[in-house]
Parts: C-alpha cells; structure tokens; sequence
C-alpha cells in the first residue's frame, strides 16, 4: 500500500491545493464514522447492562465478572479460547508450510511463461464462495460423503474417514480458504528475492538444496512470517469453519469444545445479549494484539540470533 | 529463469507433483459442487445416479435463495462503486500531495481488512442498532464500504504509481486546470485499475458472510442465505445455486485476470 513515488520525482507538483483534503475527505469522513465509531462504542458497549431485553448505557463491570466466573467452568469460554489457539495456530503452521511449498513450485518448477496461469489457477478457487465451499467439503467429508463412498465402492470399506465435525474438518476448511491469500503473499516475496543470489549460490558450487536453506528460505523469512500470522489472525477470527465442518463443537486433542469465534456467534444467536458479545469480542481482540505481540517478538529474537 | 537443464531434475519433477496435488485440493470442492448440482443423489456420494435438473428447478421454484441472491445483486455492486469512488479520490491524493500523518493514515485506512469481520460485525450492530439502522440492506451497504474500500484503494494506487508524473504536469502546462487533469489525464490513465478495483471490491462485498450475518436482519444476504439453509438441513438446491454463483465468479475472475495481474505481478515477459 505504501509504494507511493518518491517525493524526489514529485518535486514540481504543487502541494497547496483545494483537492488535497476534498479528495481525502470521503475515506476520513467514511473511517471516522463507520469505523472507528463502531470499534469505539463495542469497547464501551462491553460495560453495558441489559434490563428487560434491552442493552442500557452503564458502565460496570458486570459483563466481564460474569464471563470471567464461568470462564473454564459453566460456560467454559476460555476453553473455547484455548481450543481456539490450538486450532489457529497448527493451523497456520500447515497452511503456511503447504503453501510455501506451491509457492516455490510455481516459481522454481513452472517455465516462466507458464507462472502466471499457475498462479492464476491457485488463487482461482478463492473467488467461490467461502460458505458454499464449505458446504462442498461437508459433502466431501460426510460419513457417506464422497470420500466414503469412493472407499466402499473400491472396495475398502473397512476403512472410513471419520473426521467430519472434529476440529481436523475445520483446519481443513480453513486451509482451504487461506491458501490462496497464502500462495500469493510467499509467490511475492519469493519473486522479490534477487535471482543473481540464487545463480552466485549455485556457480560457487552450492547444491540445490543449499542454495535453498542458504539464500532462499533465510529470504523468504519475512514473507513467511507476514502469512503465518494473517493465517493466525483469521483463523482465530473465523466461526464458518468452525461451525460448518467443526460441527459447533468439534471433537479435538483438547476436547469437544466450539472454537471461540463460533461461541461469540452462537452466543449472540442464542441471547442477543449484545453488551455480552461485546465484552466476548473485546477479549478476542486482547488475545490477538497478545498473539502477534509474541509472533513479533519471536520473530525478532530469531532474525537477530541469524544475523 | 528456468532453463533448460533444469529439465530432468528430481527437485522439479517433486514440484510439478506437489503443483499437482495442490490443484486437485483447490478444485475438488468446485467439482464436487457443480458435480452433484446435476445429480439425482439426494445425499451426495458415489455410485453416480444420472443426471436431473430439479434441484435448478428447487431453487427457481422456492425462491429464497434466489431473493438472497438478489439482495446481494443490490447490496454489493452498489457497495463497490461507492467505495472504488472514495478509493480512486484517496488514491489520487495520497500518491500527488504530501502530508503529515500519511503513513499513519495509510495504515489506519488498512486496519478494516486486518481486524478480523467476527469483531468488527459486533461493532456495527452496537452502533447501527443506536440508530436503528441494523437490520437493513442499507447498513450492509454502509459496512461493506468500510471493508472494501482498502483493497480497492491498493489496486488503484499500485496503477497511480505506474503513471509519470510529467503526464499531469504537461497537462497543467498546457492550461488544465487541476481538475480538468485528474478528469482528462489522470482517470483514463488509471481506469484498468480503477475496474479491477471495482471487481475486487465486489467479490468481496458478494462473499462477505460474518458482517452481513450480525446486520442484515430479515433481508439476508446471499452468504448468509445460504449458511442458515446449512445449518437447517442437507438441501442439493445448494449444489445448484453454488453453480451458478460459481460462474458469476468466473466471470469477475477472467475480468481480472485481464486487468488485476498484470498490475500485480507484472507481465510474463519481464520476468524472466
């Protein structure tokens, strides 16, 4: 967003204008008041009181005391959070690795006129709609879905894949739908790095395989580190999945426990008590400030341990 | 890049594979879903049953996922266009003009795509429910804008920054007005990016669930349509409106495939 021209080739335009804040203005105005507002009144909101059905302007505690009280008892939030976590973040190792993956194949094993069509071919699937591939993955993965029914008729019945609303379905679900974003973010910071390096690494006798851990992979680091956190945010973020494929609560190492997205939503279906789902969503955006804060500073302590 | 020596090589022969086994997951749930749109299986699965048109005839005939579709027909195009407008004026003045507080604007006006929709969802329904607007196409409109005005403003100012800054600076030389350059020299300059925008913003105004879901109220929108038919029951009408969604995206990707990618990754030829 921010490859602007250098302010060096602009020195002859004119500063001082009138469209300067006219053509500002719609976006700021838009920000400030469908954006910012929105994100200020559910922080305030989460201290609100609800009185006969109705979200009344308070400012208490009470919402955070309740959620805090059952939070690994009654109605088990931080569990959800927990399974959350997990679920997000193996999540975004796989799809990260995975894609990564594609992403070297597209620029390394695909002839350079070819890539683009590659690539083309990779992002396409991102362009359905993300419930209705859900709903596809369901037919696929159901006990007498698609895959099962191609074991039975080859013959192999004795073995089933049982992992339709298990949290595995929604990784699966997840991955799918973070892939695409995926290969082009490692395609573009795979495409970044300077070919001459690659070519110096392998005339001064290099393998492959050195010239990949050597040049490229060290690299392609901040490329990496940039998907995998996207893939951490949305995954923590995103109930669909969750709630599609995972079933609500889908079974997993940690238990049969709904991810905290899908326990926002349904909380909110089942209550409409919007002073609590505020509160619920304040503490997700804690968490994910708390995440990329630890991503960051891993990041950080490993970039300098390396260089 | 590639030459030819890399031919026969173990490594590129495991990428060719792996390219392969990604494609068949990408694709499988496409497949599957135009697939079972034309089959008789009420419970998709194999041995096949022969070919039907009823579940097109289901969706026609019911009605609801198709009111969905045009609520979302209503909602998204408009949604766009409001929001490449806003992008195209911002784009223009964050590439001319300097200022300060640029980066910090820049960043804020990217913050909408980074907050996950499932926070900002609850957000708009505390605040549009304040002024009874909740439950309204108008306030998906309203909260799309937010949602895709980024993505679009990226587009157009990757285009913008592709353009000589000379290009205006003759066109003021020559008597223009400010105005009269940025209608005549800078518009049609950035127009293939401005409709790139255009169609990126509505796809993902038209795939936008978790927003719509918290402030559509009674006239969903075709995502949130879709889910609640979901949750309620395995319905092969799904199959069919999938499809036809499926070639709508179809569509806006061979249109940006012509305009967006080329901007992005630059053409084939300058690569290698």
């Amino acid at each position: 967003m921010t490859n602007t021209a250098s302010p060096s080739k602009r020195l002859k335009t004119p500063n001082d204008s009138p469209l300067k804040i006219l053509f500002l203005a719609p976006l700021g105005l838009w920000l400030a008041v469908l954006f910012l507002l929105p994100l200020a009144f559910l922080l305030w909101i989460g201290f609100w009181r609800v009185e006969n059905f109705q979200a009344v302007p308070a400012f208490s505690f009470g919402n955070y005391a309740e959620i805090f009280a059952s939070f690994f008892s009654k109605s088990r939030y931080g569990l959800a959070l927990v399974q959350s976590l997990w679920v997000a973040i193996t999540t975004a190792a796989v799809a990260t690795i995975l894609s990564y993956l594609v992403a070297l194949s597209i620029a390394f094993a695909v002839p350079g006129r070819w890539q683009r069509l590659a690539l083309l071919l990779a992002v396409a699937p991102f362009w359905s709609s993300y419930v209705l591939r859900l709903y596809s993955w369901q037919t696929i993965l159901s006990r007498n879905g698609v895959i099962n029914s191609v074991l039975k008729q080859v013959g192999l019945s004795d073995y089933r894949i049982d992992i339709i609303y298990t949290q595995i379905a929604t990784r699966i679900g997840l991955i799918h739908y973070l892939a695409p974003i995926l290969i082009v973010i490692l395609y573009v910071s795979i495409l970044a790095i300077d070919k001459v390096l690659i070519e110096a690494a392998r005339e001064l006798g290099c393998t492959r395989w050195q010239a990949f851990t050597r040049v490229i992979l060290p690299l392609s680091r901040f490329g990496l580190m940039t998907a995998a956190s996207f893939a951490v945010i949305v995954s923590l973020g995103d109930a669909l999945s969750g709630n599609l494929l995972g079933g609500g609560a889908g079974a997993s190492i940690i238990g049969k426990l709904p991810t905290y997205a899908s326990m926002i939503m349904s909380d909110y279906s089942s209550s409409t008590n919007l002073p609590r789902t505020s509160a619920l969503a304040t503490i997700l955006i804690a968490v994910m400030v708390l995440a990329l804060a630890f991503g960051f500073v891993a990041t950080d302590r490993a970039h300098r341990r390396t260089s | 890049m590639i030459s030819a020596p890399y031919r026969r090589n173990p490594w590129i022969l495991a990428g060719g594979l792996w390219l392969g086994l990604a494609y068949a997951f990408m694709f499988l749930p496409l497949v599957v879903l135009v697939l079972f749109s034309f089959q008789k299986n009420r419970f998709p699965g194999f041995p096949l049953q022969g070919f039907t048109l009823q579940w097109y005839d289901k969706l026609f005939s019911d009605g609801t996922l198709l009111k969905a579709l045009g609520n979302t027909m209503v909602v998204s195009p408009a949604a766009a266009t409001v929001a490449t407008v806003i992008a195209f004026f911002a784009a223009y003045a964050f590439n001319r003009f300097t200022f300060r507080g640029k980066t910090t604007f820049l960043a804020l006006v990217t913050l909408p795509i980074l907050i996950p929709p499932l926070i900002l969802g609850v957000g708009f329904l505390g605040l549009l429910a304040r002024l009874h607007l909740s439950g309204t196409l108008f306030a998906v409109f309203l909260t799309h804008v937010v949602l895709i005005t980024a993505p679009a403003l990226a587009i157009i100012q990757l285009r913008l920054a592709q353009m000589p800054a000379a290009l205006e600076e003759a066109a003021w030389d020559l008597g223009a007005t400010e105005w009269q350059a940025v209608t005549k020299v800078v518009l049609p300059f950035a127009l293939p990016g401005i409709f790139g925008a255009w169609l990126l913003a509505f796809t993902f105004s038209f795939d936008e669930f978790i927003i719509a879901w918290f402030v559509s109220g009674f006239q969903p929108t075709l995502p949130v349509a879709i889910y609640s038919v979901l949750v309620a029951a395995i319905d092969p009408s799904l199959n069919a409106i999938g499809t036809i969604v499926f070639g709508i995206s179809c569509l806006v990707l061979i249109g940006l495939e012509l305009v967006l990618l080329p901007l992005l990754v630059g053409r084939p030829d300058n690569q290698s």
